[in-house]
């Protein structure tokens, strides 16, 4: 049996899992301030009746890092950056830093050296800050760690019981500020997540649930708990990434379709392109950050079923019988729908007149309609119509830019130029409480077919349930120098062989990612790794061949367990 | 008008063709902008709110038409590569157009400066003229008048001349190490444009080891006033990176700092990169400085590892042949009507010039008679007889016409008659015809007797 449990903005789905079938759900209100005790309340009603030995796994996917971030609770932290040549580094919305000379190039050749006395400065602003936490960020570091491991070793010296969080163990991919961003964001929340993490795994062995603890990453992928302490901020969004990880569990493998979550004040879209989420392209956003937090490309719009409903009536014809003034829904939320006992009129309220739903209560939502007849000059349904209407209009859009913005992502090579296809929807999924009325009428919006899979409300909780875990390695070799290095944790290694082929550096990646998921305890995933990316760059100097520059990308893609064979 | 003074962001296309090269070991391979796109993804410059990242498209086989004669068509001068670079730059240049941006650098390759009207292969390292495709897209698609093209490479941009040398709305400006020195030969101070269109050709030949302060020098005191005067609608920046003091392929002392000054006095509407060969030592500095200047971020912190300034010196003698030049280049410069109205009143009805343009990369010669009618009434109507060979063997012949735009009645019924009188004419293999009043353009091939068009 397995356990999913999202801790959700609204609420915290829970689901038992066995083999392909759904067993037990249970619901409880997210307390944001005391998220430990709801995700325990779900748990234990989860669990009531059942066989805690015969819990094989439980995946978490929890918002307190996105909370904490949200709300700013996160610890501070002194960043310190190498920046080298090149932008100046208070063009990038990084907040304060300290600025220290050094640089590493693209090659990993060290340009200019680190100037210790400068390093020991620095230590003591940190200390006369007061702050004990500190992200050391080098550009090109991932090609050299030498800079980033001296700057870490001389303040962890000078400030001692601090604790420094180094960029290139952060990421390697190529992206100095949001490098600096991750970093930072990770030495803010580490203590935090590890606290969590703790506690967690004792209430756990309280309640005599011996089964392994994994966490569920915005990449879909799962991670074992202990494990995750050393990236928390892959965690955040993990809410997202469980709803588009269940509703690939709830539709047929290898489709195409559009992931619509219709809440209360949101609406989140996402695309899976023949079975495959779509992942931002660079890293997620984080609040005003950019980061390198590989995540799936969700789209937040700010609509859902208690949207606010505005009407003026400007320049509206009273002799004409239709509607006429002008409407807006959202993007803020005044309180429930009046039909449930709020103050104005929402898209639930037009969903009630129309009949679309059975929720809340028919003359109030009558009444809301009403209100905006009025301005708009016209009948309550035809108002409730033009309320509906105007929500799907929003969503259509925003779904129509969603693939806009996919077909128009940059690419560096022809072949990707030549093969990217026009893609459209084939079928829009519905999942949350506003999905079941609303879907329908995107789909045929957008000539699809709309599906609403059986168990949509806790689509998230299955998505943690039955999701496996997730792996990336990026290897970089360059044979001139005889040197390989893993974006992902910094490792570096030497190669000999000056003639390597793109085949050798696929074997070496293999291997590197074997390891990466035996120390991560995933080993058993490590054979359903692909190569995703692989290029080769011969370095010419004079007329002849130098050398070889070669990536590798290879990863264990999100996907479903085994076990889960529905559809 | 320059992008001076305009709000907006900057436009931005990579293209590095990652999987085209003239040869495995050819300064035009793969490997050209691996350190620029190293640069500037570390940088994170695509994420910056001042940069917006465009996809690249295909130029249509039309625009290449535009500007080109290519022999026997376009199909079998470009590879999807070509197409490509070209294309980067007609989405920029609509994206400046409908507003989405204030300027825009389309970072390509493969190059095209040294590509001519006529296409009979690859000439210095360019099938098709990136930038001319650009502005001949730009005057028919938005009804551009004055364009002015600023080649800041380190060759002397003789395609781009060749293309625009009778046209007076479009003023190519070439700064270059001296030809005496260096490909391709020519870019010589007389080198000043056809008889209606005099002084709207102006070429700058500098000596090796020109410095920041000579190119200045240039920039300040040549450029920026006949930008000026001329008032041109856009400003294009034919941008090499090849004066840079480490390229390999010529001798300049330039440095990142001193392109991205450039760039920022400058204030090109938009800059299509052109050569540029130091890979490793200047292209990902110079590519990140003039991003950053464009965008009108601070460049101050872009520095080559091995640049100190002060570390170029410009002796006495340099600077007097550069005033000297400038000085030359000047007057011509403020002669351009005289110069114009003397050519005219001394030529006939019709202009001619023979000449053999050589493909250093394809190894091709060329022979060509070109002759303008010199019409009072419009820009007249040109025809090209060429033909090219390579080692013994005639590669392809071709006549070729075009109309200008605003074409007269006369001018547009005799072009026409031209065209067909060599129609199945078996003297010559194809015959090519650029309407460019109409946006028409006809390839007829003489062996197999058939006409197609775009």
């Amino acid at each position: 049996m397995l356990i999913g449990i999202d801790v959700g903005g609204t609420t915290t789905d829970a689901v038992v899992v066995d083999g392909n079938k759904v067993v037990k759900t249970a619901y409880v209100p997210t307390d944001h301030d005391n998220l430990l005790k709801c995700l325990l309340l779900a748990l234990d009603e989860l669990v009531q009746g059942i066989d805690t030995g015969k819990i094989e796994r439980v995946v978490l996917s929890t918002t307190l890092i996105t909370n904490m971030i949200a709300e700013g609770k996160t610890d501070p932290v002194a960043l310190v950056l190498i920046p080298g040549p090149g932008t100046n580094p208070k063009d990038y919305a990084l907040g304060e830093s300290i600025i220290l000379d050094g640089a590493i190039d693209f090659r990993g050749k060290e340009i200019d050296r680190l100037k210790e006395s400068q390093i020991k400065e620095a230590a003591a602003q940190i200390r006369g800050q007061g702050l004990s936490r500190v992200a050391v960020v080098g550009k090109f570091c991932q090609r050299n760690h030498a800079h980033e491991l001296k700057v870490g070793e001389i303040l962890a010296f000078a400030l001692p019981g601090s604790k420094i969080e180094l960029g290139h163990k952060v990421s390697g991919q190529l992206n100095f500020p949001r490098r600096a961003a991750t970093t930072m964001l990770t030495a803010a929340t580490i203590d935090s997540y590890e606290r969590f993490a703790k506690d967690v795994a004792r209430a756990l062995k309280e309640r005599k649930i011996s089964a392994p603890v994994y966490i569920l990453k915005a990449d879909g992928g799962t991670l074992p708990l202990d494990k995750s302490v050393q990236m928390p901020v892959e965690t955040i969004f993990s809410g997202p990434a469980a709803s588009i990880m269940g509703v690939l569990a709830l539709t047929k493998p290898g489709e195409s379709c559009v992931v619509v979550d219709i809440g209360g004040t949101t609406t989140d879209l996402a695309l899976i392109l023949s079975g495959k989420p779509l992942l931002s392209a660079k890293g997620a956003r984080v609040g005003s950050l950019l980061t390198q937090v590989r995540a799936f490309a969700v789209k937040s719009v700010a609509i859902g079923g208690d949207s606010a409903v505005a009407v003026s009536s400007q320049g509206c014809d009273p002799s004409t019988k239709s509607c006429c003034g002008s409407l807006a829904v959202g993007p803020h939320r005044d309180g429930a729908p009046l039909c449930m006992g709020g103050y104005g009129p929402t898209p639930t309220d037009a969903l009630r007149v129309l009949g679309l739903t059975q929720i809340g209560d028919a003359a109030k939502a009558e009444k809301a309609m009403q209100i905006v007849a009025q301005g708009l000059g016209c009948t309550a349904m035809q108002a409730a119509q033009t309320v509906i209407d105007a929500v799907v209009d929003k969503i259509v859009f925003e779904i129509n830019e969603m693939f806009r913005e996919w077909e128009q992502e940059p690419a560096y090579r022809i072949w990707e130029i030549m093969k990217k296809e026009t893609l459209s929807a084939r079928s829009v999924v519905g999942v949350g409480g506003g999905a079941p009325p609303l879907v329908p009428l995107v789909a045929a919006r957008l000539g699809a077919a709309a599906i609403v899979p059986e168990y949509a409300p806790v689509a998230n909780a299955i998505g943690a349930a039955v999701a496996r875990p997730t792996l990336t390695l990026n290897l970089h070799i360059d044979t001139e120098k005889g040197e390989f290095s893993v974006a992902e944790d910094g490792l570096m290694g030497r190669v000999t062989d000056q003639k390597m082929t793109p085949e050798d550096a696929e074997r070496l990646a293999r291997r590197l990612l074997a390891e990466r998921a035996a120390l991560l305890g995933i080993g058993e995933y490590a054979s359903e790794a692909e190569v995703t990316y692989s290029e080769v760059f011969n370095m010419i100097r004079g007329w002849s061949t130098v050398g070889k520059l070669m990536d590798v990308r290879m990863e264990i893609p999100a996907g479903l367990l085994p076990s889960w064979g529905r559809c | 008008m320059s992008s001076q003074g305009k709000s907006g962001k900057t436009g931005l296309i990579f293209f590095p063709a990652f999987d085209w090269a003239i040869s495995p070991t050819h300064p035009e391979r793969e490997e050209r902008l691996l350190y620029t796109r190293d640069q500037i993804f570390e940088e994170g410059l695509m994420d910056l709110p001042q940069i917006e990242e465009y996809k690249p498209r295909l130029a249509g086989e039309k625009d290449v038409a535009r500007a080109h004669f290519c022999v026997p068509d376009v199909g079998s001068q470009v590879t999807e590569a070509h197409l490509i670079a070209a294309g980067s730059t007609l989405t920029l240049a609509d994206a400046l157009e409908k507003g989405e941006i204030r300027n825009g650098f389309a970072l390509v390759r493969p190059p095209g400066h040294h590509s001519m009207r006529v296409v009979h292969g690859n000439r210095g390292f360019c099938n098709i003229n990136n930038m001319a495709i650009l502005v001949e897209y730009l005057r028919t698609k938005y009804g551009h008048k004055r364009i002015a093209v600023i080649d800041t490479d380190v060759h002397h941009g003789d395609g781009t001349q060749d293309i625009f040398w009778h046209d007076p709305d479009v003023l190519c400006l070439s700064f270059h190490q001296d030809g005496h020195t260096l490909y391709p030969g020519s870019g010589f101070v007389n080198e000043m444009g056809g008889p209606q269109a005099l002084a709207r050709t102006l070429n700058v030949p500098l000596p090796p080891g020109t410095t920041d302060e000579g190119i200045h020098y240039v920039l300040d005191n040549l450029i920026l006033p006949i930008l000026k005067e001329f008032k041109p609608d856009l400003i294009l920046n034919s941008a090499g990176q090849d004066n840079h003091y480490t390229d390999p392929l010529a001798n300049m002392r330039f440095s990142a700092n001193g392109y991205a000054r450039l760039n920022e006095k400058l204030a090109p509407d938009l800059c299509v990169l052109e050569g540029g060969y130091a890979v490793e030592t200047a292209l990902p500095y110079v590519n990140t400085g003039i991003i950053q200047a464009m965008a009108g971020l601070d460049y101050s912190h872009v520095k080559e590892p091995d640049y100190v300034p002060g570390r170029f010196v410009q002796t006495p003698g340099m600077a007097r042949d550069i005033e000297h030049t400038v000085a030359q280049v000047q007057n011509i410069w403020e002669q351009r009507d005289e110069l114009t109205k003397d050519a005219l009143e001394r030529l006939g009805d019709f202009y001619r010039r023979k000449r053999r343009v050589f493909y250093d990369t394809d190894m091709i010669n060329e022979n060509q008679e070109e002759v303008v009618r010199l019409c009072p009434d419009c820009a007249g109507y040109m025809t090209i007889n060429t033909s090219a060979q390579r080692g013994y063997g005639i590669l392809n012949s071709a006549f070729c016409v075009s109309i200008p735009r605003k074409a007269c009645s006369s001018c547009r019924d005799d072009a026409r008659e031209e065209y067909a009188e060599h129609v199945d004419d078996k003297r010559v293999g194809y015959v090519l015809m650029q309407d460019k009043d109409k946006d028409k353009f006809k390839f007829y091939n003489n062996m197999t007797r058939t006409e197609r068009g775009y």
